[in-house]
């Protein structure tokens, strides 16, 4: 669907993107993710064509799309303010791209007003100024602005980022809702690991201008690709020289583990390893409790369903186990 | 093909506006003020031979440095009056719980709707000699002197309360903007309500003080309608006096009207450097997360609450007085304003409309009747000729000035950060630098030839000097229809832009349909209080002044000189009260548009709609209802 071929972006002397190659399958939800400044961001403005590469080529549906201009690209976007047109009504916001397409007024009508309800909003909203809209009614204006010209691809930066938490959540869903029912080939930017875990098929995990990995959901998690992704996508524990020793894995590499696969005063597996440890302190969630467990040396972090019977208090002695099968290896 | 072709239309408006801008910078900006400049120092003796500093020589021997003096004189004395009462007013509106403070503001504000030469004739109306509280005082105290209302303390007076309308709007949003919690904070500290005042609010006012206080500086240094009409020699009227004076009657007076204007020039600049220095190093901004609104405080002290409430209802009645006056003087008929007194039985609309014969008694005890001497504002037709002249000069002029800073602005934001936007800013700034009188003196000695570049034409010739009036009120109001404009561009968001390009909007269709309408509201504001403060514009009027050029402030001024005629025109002073009532109803209407309609945003107006739309349905409804009962 779209291809990224050796994509080199720079801004001056300085290279933001680094030989970039990306596979977006049709119909697929795809997502950047990274922090601030790895260069997600660009990439999404090199395939929308606000940036051009130094090298490197970007193909659509096996076209080479490097040089085309902007508006001749079909592809839709959702900003991250969502940028709808203050000075317009909702109505005139959605028609703005089929006008100057030069659509007739009766095709206009036809068309926004079947995309309007897809997104769930009434044709009272669409008389209205997008000022006086919700923050979750104006992502609905956003996306249906950016759907209604039919592009070949949608493209999103960032736009559950200025809403606050609660509602982030209900948007999250109700975009993967919209997107299955859409069927359309989605390019995600997000810096939030849940809301990529949660949403995409396939995450490209960015960092200072290269791509480190690039998989499922649980391939990210699970099967960190490095250090990076690994530290990056939820919380980790990185193993020191005691439980290194204790484990008999190589000292001359980096061992983590995530903090689900830490057990507390389970029984014994086959080739797992048991340590006693103390509770330092712990975090309760509601319905996870977080404890800080002190062992061989080093401060484990652990996660235990809160069932409300085993609760441990600071102080307490536990014994913890780890599975070596569970421990991501990296290269120093 | 096709890339060519844009390539070579969007050259050809570069090259185009390019052109243009450099014309207008060169031609309107820097060629005028470089002659003002040069002759100084190109006058010639008495046998015609060049002669550099005489000018120089001649500032040093002669009286010209008074003229500087007394211009320092009032500027720094109305520096210390204006922030003595434009902090008091604000504290007492916005700070302390004063009753009736939203009158109070109300009544602070006047000066909003007439200033400049309505506001020092108004203020003559009351105290010259011949004023209304003149003659009142002279009735109680037969001794006083009747010419107290003159010279440099009736020019301080007039402009400290001219000019502290603006000094208290922006020192008012300051003080609006500080977090209480910071008050709060000091008071639990154990602070007392007048330490808080000095050493927690007053601080984080001080930028905002600065920049007032140099303003006014510089105000004080460049008055021109309250020196000329009040009589106080300080330098701009001294320029336009020199400016239309002759080699015959006195010693080089365009050059020595240059060299004050230079004077004038350079402590502008020094000044203004001065503050946006201080700008630069930074203000006091808060670093509370989440703000908290002023709460305003009580003066805990019975008499110091007294004393505060006794002061802000004495500038109150300072303020209102010479407004409620003209409006009130403005329905009377000659004899009453001739008599000073009210006769509230006899109000009459001759000083707006229609006109009637003037009856008076001769020295030689003969009553003579003149005919229709006695006409409104709007019958009279050298008035209406000035109303017409100035609506028509300003319009065009603020509608030039917002038109060429819009199309600036969007250039030097398409290039931001580039050194091509930053020389665009800077050349829109330049009149900024330079005071006002300048400027106009220059297009006054420049243009009062046939010059090449305005196709041979003289500019200050028979009717052109309405062109010349336009070019000098547009090149005055660009620098501050670019900030308010810039400001308003700020707005944009970038991703506004780059959304109707997604969409397929070319760079002209982004900026008619999206960005312009989002700037139209700061656009059209920016027009009207340009349009607004040049309407009753005195300084560039009287430097122009020419039977073709005859503004509204000009007629203004006239009226107050025939009345000094005895006899010669007696609603004189009718009409001029009036002039200004009509002035205040036209700038309270554009203030009321542009703050009042012009800060709706579309939800705002649809909702306003909305019930407008409700409201007729009840009425309309109401009224159906009604016939269908008494049918029934």
């Amino acid at each position: 669907m779209i291809e990224l071929k050796d994509i080199v972006v720079k801004f001056g002397d300085f290279e933001a993107l680094h030989n970039i190659n990306v596979h977006v399958k049709e119909g697929e939800f795809f997502t950047f993710l990274g922090p601030s400044g790895c260069g997600k961001t660009t990439t999404l403005r090199t395939i929308t064509g606000f940036i051009e590469p130094v090298s490197g080529s970007v193909w659509m549906k096996g076209k080479d799309i490097t040089h085309v201009p902007i508006e001749k690209r079909d592809i839709g976007i959702v900003f991250q303010s969502y940028a709808l047109f203050p000075t317009m009504t909702v109505h005139d916001n959605i028609a703005f791209g089929l006008k100057i397409r030069k659509l007739r007024k009766k095709e206009i009508e036809e068309k926004v007003t079947t995309i309007a309800h897809k997104v769930d909003l009434s044709d009272e909203q669409l008389a209205k100024a997008v000022s006086q809209l919700s923050g979750g009614q104006q992502q609905r204006v956003a996306i249906a602005r950016a759907l209604v010209t039919e592009p070949d691809i949608i493209c999103m930066d960032e736009p559950l980022s200025n809403l606050d938490a609660k509602l982030r959540v209900q948007l999250r869903n109700e975009l993967k809702k919209m997107q299955r029912e859409f069927g359309i080939t989605t390019i995600y930017v997000t810096h939030d690991q849940e809301e990529a875990l949660t949403l995409s098929d396939r995450i490209a995990v960015f960092n200072k201008g290269y791509i480190e990995q690039i998989g499922t959901p649980n391939e990210v998690y699970n099967f960190s690709g490095t250090e990076f992704v690994a530290n990056f996508i939820g919380d980790i524990n990185r193993l020191e020289s005691g439980l290194v020793e204790g484990l008999h894995l190589s000292e001359s590499k980096n061992h983590f583990i995530r903090l689900e696969r830490v057990q507390v005063n389970r029984p014994k597996d086959e080739n797992e390893f048991q340590a006693k440890g103390l509770i330092e302190s712990r975090e309760y969630y509601g319905l996870y409790i977080k404890y800080y467990i002190r062992v061989c040396g080093q401060t484990v972090k652990v996660i235990e369903k809160n069932d409300g019977i085993s609760i441990y208090e600071a102080g307490e002695e536990v014994t913890i186990g780890i599975h070596p099968s569970d421990v991501m290896t990296y290269d120093r | 093909m096709r890339k060519n072709k844009t390539i070579d239309a969007s050259m050809i408006y570069k090259v185009f506006g390019g052109v243009f801008f450099l014309y207008l910078f060169l031609g309107f900006m820097v060629i005028p003020c470089l002659n003002t400049l040069t002759s100084i120092f190109t006058t010639r003796d008495a046998n015609g031979n060049m002669d550099p500093l005489a000018v120089i020589r001649f500032f040093l021997a002669g009286n010209m440095p008074t003229f500087v003096v007394n211009s320092l004189k009032l500027a720094v004395s109305l520096m210390i009056t204006v922030n003595i009462v434009g902090i008091s007013i604000v504290l007492l509106t916005e700070y302390f719980d004063i009753k009736g403070a939203k009158i109070l503001r109300l009544g602070y504000m006047t000066t909003m709707i007439y200033s400049g030469v309505a506001l020092v004739t108004g203020y003559q109306f009351l105290y010259d000699k011949d004023g209304m509280l003149t003659t009142w005082l002279v009735q109680i105290f037969p001794n006083m002197n009747k010419q107290w209302f003159s010279g440099f303390s009736a020019v301080l007076f007039t402009m400290t309360f001219a000019c502290t309308s603006n000094h208290a709007l922006f020192l008012r949003n300051a003080i609006r903007s500080i977090d209480y919690n910071t008050v709060e904070a000091a008071r639990n500290l154990g602070a007392k309500p007048f330490k808080v005042l000095f050493q927690v609010v007053m601080p984080t006012l001080l930028p905002t003080l600065f920049s007032l206080t140099v303003m006014t500086f510089i105000t004080g240094l460049c008055a021109m309608s309250a020196p000329t009409l009040l009589g106080y020699n300080s330098i701009n009227p001294e320029i336009v006096r020199l400016a239309g004076s002759t080699v015959a009657d006195e010693a080089f007076p365009q050059a020595r009207a240059a060299l004050l204007s230079v004077i004038l020039a350079i402590f502008t600049m020094v000044l203004l450097n001065v503050l946006n220095h201080y700008e630069n190093k930074g203000h006091y901004l808060s670093v509370s997360k989440t703000k908290a609104k002023l709460v305003k405080q009580k003066i805990q002290n019975p008499v110091a609450n007294v004393l505060a409430h006794i002061y802000a209802y004495v500038l109150f009645i300072i303020y209102m007085t010479p407004v409620v006056m003209i409006v009130i003087f403005s329905f009377q008929n000659w004899p009453a304003i001739r008599a000073k007194s009210l006769n509230l039985s006899d109000w009459t609309l001759v000083n707006y409309f229609g006109s009637q014969d003037y009856e008076y008694l001769t020295s030689r005890g003969k009553h003579r009747i003149r005919a229709d001497a006695i006409s409104g504002v709007f019958a009279n037709e050298k008035t209406v000729g000035g109303i017409r002249l100035s609506f028509l000069l300003s319009a065009v002029a603020a509608a030039l000035a917002c038109v060429i800073v819009v199309i600036a602005v969007n250039y030097i934001f398409k290039n931001k950060n580039k050194k091509r936007a930053v020389l665009v800013e800077g050349c829109l700034l330049f009149p900024w630098l330079l005071p006002t009188i300048l400027i106009c003196y220059s297009y006054r000695i420049f243009f009062n030839r046939d010059v090449w570049y305005v196709f041979g034409n003289n500019l200050y010739y028979g009717e052109n000097v309405r062109l010349l009036i336009i070019l000098a009120y547009t090149v005055v109001k660009l620098p501050f229809a670019l900030r308010m404009v810039k400001a308003a561009f700020y707005a944009i968001d970038d991703e506004l832009e780059d959304a109707a390009r997604n969409l397929g909007a070319s760079n002209l269709v982004t900026f008619l349909r999206v960005k312009l309408p989002i700037v139209l509201p700061s656009v059209l504001a920016v027009f009207a209080l340009n349009f607004n403060s040049l309407f009753t514009e005195y300084d560039m009027s009287a430097t122009f002044h020419s039977s073709y050029g005859t503004s509204y402030a000009m007629v203004i001024q006239s009226m107050c000189n025939e009345e000094g005629r005895d006899g010669m025109n007696m609603n004189a002073s009718g009409r001029r009260c009036a002039s200004t009532v009509f002035i205040m109803l036209l700038s309270g209407l554009i203030l009321y548009l542009v703050y009042g309609v012009g800060a709706r945003d579309l939800g705002d107006r649809l909702l306003a709609n909305e019930k407008r739309k409700k409201r007729l349905e009840r009425i309309f409804h109401g009224r159906k209802a009604g016939k269908d009962n008494e049918d029934g």
